[in-house]
């Protein structure tokens, strides 16, 4: 029994170690990921612990479970206006895209490691899909926020796009391992098949799920179990009757997080947890399977074809698929950047090892190579390459001391208490004046360990639990109320949302007269919101923008899906010319630098 | 579009006071008015005319109120600063102590934005606001807007 024992410590004492090591690494700014990869590394055969491991079936077993509930979690997490303003860039993405990318790559690999043209395209599909966790994590580490529709775009796509990626590496192998099978018609079909059935199977097991959750009475701890064992028999059904099971999942995860039910705020925190264990232990072992010495063999052509994703498959596919969207040119580049590759290649990779594909190993060292340079090069730069783009938002409140507290979903409010932190607008009012939001209750006040009485309170301290009632909507409001404003105060006009406020009540009429720009009868006495909301596409963001005349209309703020205020932007020219405004970002700072 | 084709020495307030954003607003109207030879009144009417389509304290304790003025015969500015800040009812929610009033004539157009445009791109220079903040004189707050112009002319 010792082997076993000795196979547990190694394994919970790497895990404990990632955790560690990836909160050291996240205060110096490294990608986390590639520090689970590493520390895989180190463990392994190359490595001075020198595990051996080879066990590429135990890999795909581990790997499936560990995908399906991260993508049940990015399904859980991914709110219903995250799936309206983005559903078809991302989805265009999801699927062209990843075509695109793995057709481009299909070709470098072809020609740079001498394969076949299906084995070529073999190499594509397994590089082909961003990593939703990578994408999630990256965006959200650094207080980086982004233009609604760019973020929201980016994580619906991570999301979606590696069932496609998963069909056409199946496909590849599936051609290259059975003798006599050609390409076809059936191979359409099947994808349809495939991606319908797991949308079916996905919507009809989540409102089930939806359904046992509600229904039932258990302990509180087994709520997030009882979803988690759903998910994985969602995932494990559909793939049994030839349906996506990755689709099924995720789909099941957006029914369960877009509707009320029991236990809401202990599932999603478990399946946070249990995603990021699922996240590192499919990096550990992906870096535990990996023989960095096998590379070197065909380091150049590796790092090629790493190198040619992110600077000519990825832009290229991304240019194409969002052709017909609203989106600008630093959007898109920045869209470009953040195909972040995580686990996903490597795991996919392991499937021709798997099902005996003549040669596997190479497929698998690509993807190694490729996920590698990704997470180092693109993850570095994910935050200044916003901000070089000027695609940063102002910040919201960063530490939000907030915890949730369950109610049953007809109550309709939810509970949570905050913890009162310094310098938060709360402090510098009475605590009987506090501006809170309607329907919203205070229930207690607890201040060092005693529950403070309302009459003899007077303000509110740093460090105070306070513990309200209110509709979920008012959240939001509570915790600006409670938490430490944004430290760098950002002037919003740095933000490239026009020069000028104009509140949307005014009369366009006015607004032009006042500017000398025209105006067309019939829009003169409509209100400037009025206008703008009719030249703006349906689902519309922060950020967006309307020419008028020589100027740009920009939406400013938004309160319950009306715009309120409108941002005008006088020289938008200088916008149309990136190479000019590239070019004087740089040398000013240089300029600043040599001061 | 310079600075110095908007101001000169004689439209630079080092101490302007004012306990409020109307009366910083009546205050420059009555500089404005004194300098131009149009009435406090319609100046005046101006700004606020403008201030019901949305507040011009851009945040960073910075306001641009501006306006057209039918009887003018070219562009006008105006810069003050305050002895105290006041409330504004800036975007930042921040106080405001440097105000550039700009008027332009009815017939100005595309010349009233551009002018518009450098005052704000002027005026987004942190480095420049803190300089202007630190000088209680006249012709140094001059010398520091319109110097800075010929570096931001590019």
């Amino acid at each position: 029994m010792g082997g076993i024992d000795h196979t547990i410590f190694i394994g919970a004492a790497l895990v404990l170690v990632s955790i560690i090591a990836g909160m050291f690494s996240s205060r110096l700014g490294a990608p986390l990921l590639l520090v689970f990869l590493g520390l895989g590394m180190l463990a392994g055969e190359d490595g001075p612990l020198g595990i051996h491991f080879d066990d590429f079936r135990l890999t795909y077993l581990v790997g499936s479970i560990a995908l399906a509930i991260i993508l049940f979690d990015g399904g859980l997490r991914t709110s219903r206006t995250t799936i309206k303003i983005a559903m078809w860039p991302a989805f265009s993405l999801a699927s062209v895209g990843v075509l695109l990318t793995a057709v481009v790559i299909g070709a470098l690999a072809t020609y740079l490691l001498d394969l076949s043209p299906l084995a070529g395209l073999l190499v594509g599909a397994t590089v082909a899909s961003t990593d939703a966790a990578a994408v999630f994590l990256l965006l959200h580490a650094r207080g980086t926020e982004l233009s609604k529709r760019v973020s929201a775009t980016l994580e619906l796509e991570s999301g979606i796009n590696d069932p496609m990626a998963i069909f056409l590496t199946i496909a590849c192998v599936q051609l290259l391992t059975t003798p006599g099978m050609e390409i076809g018609w059936h191979l359409p079909l099947s994808f349809f098949i495939q991606m319908g059935g797991g949308l079916v199977l996905g919507i009809a097991g989540g409102y089930t799920m939806l359904w046992v959750i509600n229904k039932i009475e258990i302990a509180p701890g087994l709520y997030p179990i009882l979803a988690g064992a759903g998910a994985l028999m969602i995932f494990a059904g559909s793939q049994l009757v030839e349906a996506s099971g990755y689709v099924a999942v995720y789909v099941a995860g957006l029914v369960l997080g877009n509707n009320r039910h029991r236990a809401q705020a202990v599932i999603s925190r478990f399946h946070d947890g249990f995603a990021w264990l699922s996240q590192i232990g499919m990096f550990l072992l992906l870096g535990l399977l990996a023989t960095p010495s096998t590379f070197i063999s065909h380091v150049w052509a590796e790092l090629a074809i790493a190198l040619g994703l992110i600077v000519l498959a990825r832009p290229f596919a991304v240019w194409l698929c969002l052709l017909p969207f609203r989106f600008t040119w630093r959007e898109k580049l920045f869209i470009s950047w953040v195909g972040l590759r995580g686990a996903v290649p490597i795991f996919l990779a392991s499937i021709p090892v798997v099902a005996g594909v003549p040669n596997a190993q190479i497929f698998f060292n690509v993807a190694f190579v490729v996920v590698l340079a990704s997470l180092a090069i693109q993850g570095w730069t994910i935050a200044s390459s916003a901000r070089f783009l000027g695609l940063a938002l102002p910040p919201t409140p960063e530490q939000i001391d907030r915890v949730g507290i369950d109610l049953p979903p007809s109550a309709d409010r939810e509970a949570a208490s905050w913890r009162v932190s310094e310098q938060c607008p709360a402090l510098d009012i009475g605590f009987p004046e506090l501006p809170l939001p309607r329907r919203t209750r205070i229930i207690a006040v607890i201040r060092e360990g005693t529950v403070m009485k309302r009459e003899t309170l007077g303000r509110l301290h740093i460090d105070d639990y306070v513990i309200a009632l209110c509709p979920p909507e008012q959240l939001v409001v509570l915790d600006k109320l409670f938490s430490t404003p944004p430290k760098k105060r950002r002037w919003m006009w740095e933000d490239d949302l026009g020069e000028f406020v104009l509140s949307a009540n005014s009369p366009f009429g006015e607004v032009c007269d006042q500017y000398g720009l025209p105006c067309e009868l019939p829009d003169r006495n409509r209100t400037l919101g009025e206008v703008m909301l009719e030249r703006l596409p349906k689902a519309f963001v922060i950020g967006d923008r309307i020419k008028h005349d020589s100027v740009e209309l920009v939406v400013r703020t938004v309160e319950k899906g009306r715009i309120t205020f409108v941002g005008l932007e006088l020289e938008p020219e200088i916008e149309r010319l990136p190479i000019l405004r590239i070019w004087r970002r740089v040398t000013s700072r240089l300029l600043a630098a040599s001061r | 579009m310079d600075i110095s084709d908007l101001l000169t020495p004689e439209r630079v307030i080092a101490n302007l006071h004012a306990t409020s954003k109307k009366q910083a607003l009546q205050e420059l109207a009555r500089r404005a008015a004194e300098l131009t030879g149009e009435s406090e009144r319609a100046v005046f009417d101006v700004l606020l005319e403008r201030e019901r389509l949305g507040t011009t304290g851009v945040g960073g304790g910075i306001a641009i109120p501006h306006g057209r003025l039918a009887g003018l015969s070219s562009m006008f500015g105006l810069f003050a600063r305050l002895e105290r800040p006041v409330e504004f009812e800036s975007i930042d929610e921040r106080p405001v102590d440097l105000i550039f009033l700009l008027l332009a004539p009815a017939t100005a157009g595309a010349d009233h934005l551009k002018a518009l445009a450098r005052v704000s791109r002027l005026l987004r220079d942190r480095g420049i606001c803190e300089k202007l903040r630190g000088t209680d004189k006249r012709e140094a707050l001059f010398a520091l807007l319109a110097d800075s112009a010929a570096s931001h002319a590019a």
